[in-house]
């Protein structure tokens, strides 16, 4: 996972890129591999949800989402986490640049 | 797979859904809307996630999606409103399955999304909002793909 996160003014921009398969069901029969997708993204900042999202297996392959939110100090740390349908989870500390 | 191995995997599913609930309280459309997530074409997914009222076609809900997509692996989808919105859901009519995301909005955030999503063929695709007072709000484009994606 990598996420980059960039406050200007009173907005916070922020990149996430993710490494997974987003292969459902089909896919994955096809394909021959696993079904593995991300199913929920959140961004937490300052104890708060910021952007949060229940994805399928139809998002891109290594996706990459982009979001913007009000607040966020140069500095503080982004917290984002992700759930995938296997119920494994990952979560990443970020810094705001 | 063996069933040991199958309830195991279940119990990993359910206790991450249970954790995200409780120290994120967020929203998993997946487990309060199930059927939403099977819907194969986007009239059904939208009346499972948002019930049978009427849409409104808004220009203050923006979907950017190209024309024509090369790669149908890989197409970039923007979504821009400025409306005060609860929730946002993106849907197509290429896949076996409609739902691709749906977007809860929190207090302080902004709905402008960037995302990359797959169809394997030429499609619609549909983005549907619900306002804080309950109106929901539509608009919809039409992709024109020449090499599908999604394992295509």
């Amino acid at each position: 996972m990598k996420v980059k996160a960039k406050a200007k003014g009173d907005i916070t921009k922020v990149k996430m890129m993710f490494k997974n398969p987003m292969a459902g069901p089909e896919e994955a029969k096809k394909k021959k591999i696993k079904s593995e997708f991300i199913t929920q993204i959140t961004a937490v900042y300052n104890g708060a949800v910021v952007y949060e999202v229940t994805t399928s297996g139809f998002v891109s392959k290594n996706p990459l989402f982009k979001f913007e939110f009000k607040g966020g100090k140069k500095g503080d740390k982004l917290e984002i986490t992700t759930v995938d349908n296997n119920g494994k989870k990952e979560s990443k500390k970020a810094k705001i640049k | 797979m063996d069933r040991r191995k199958f309830l195991g995997m279940g119990l990993a599913a359910f206790a991450a859904v249970v954790a995200s609930k409780t120290d994120l309280s967020a929203v998993d459309f997946r487990a309060t809307k199930p059927k939403a997530w099977e819907a194969v074409d986007s009239a059904s997914a939208i009346k499972e996630l948002y019930g049978t009222g009427g849409l409104k076609e808004s220009k203050d809900l923006k979907l950017k999606a190209p024309k024509l997509a090369e790669n149908g692996g890989s197409i970039p989808i923007n979504i821009k409103s400025s409306l005060d919105l609860e929730s946002v859901a993106l849907f197509q009519d290429a896949n076996p399955r409609s739902a691709v995301a749906v977007f809860t909005v929190p207090a302080n955030g902004i709905v402008n999304y960037d995302l990359r999503m797959k169809m394997r063929k030429t499609s619609k695709v549909t983005v549907v909002a619900k306002g804080k007072d309950g109106t929901l709000y539509t608009t919809s484009r039409n992709v024109e793909v020449s090499i599908g994606g999604c394992g295509g």
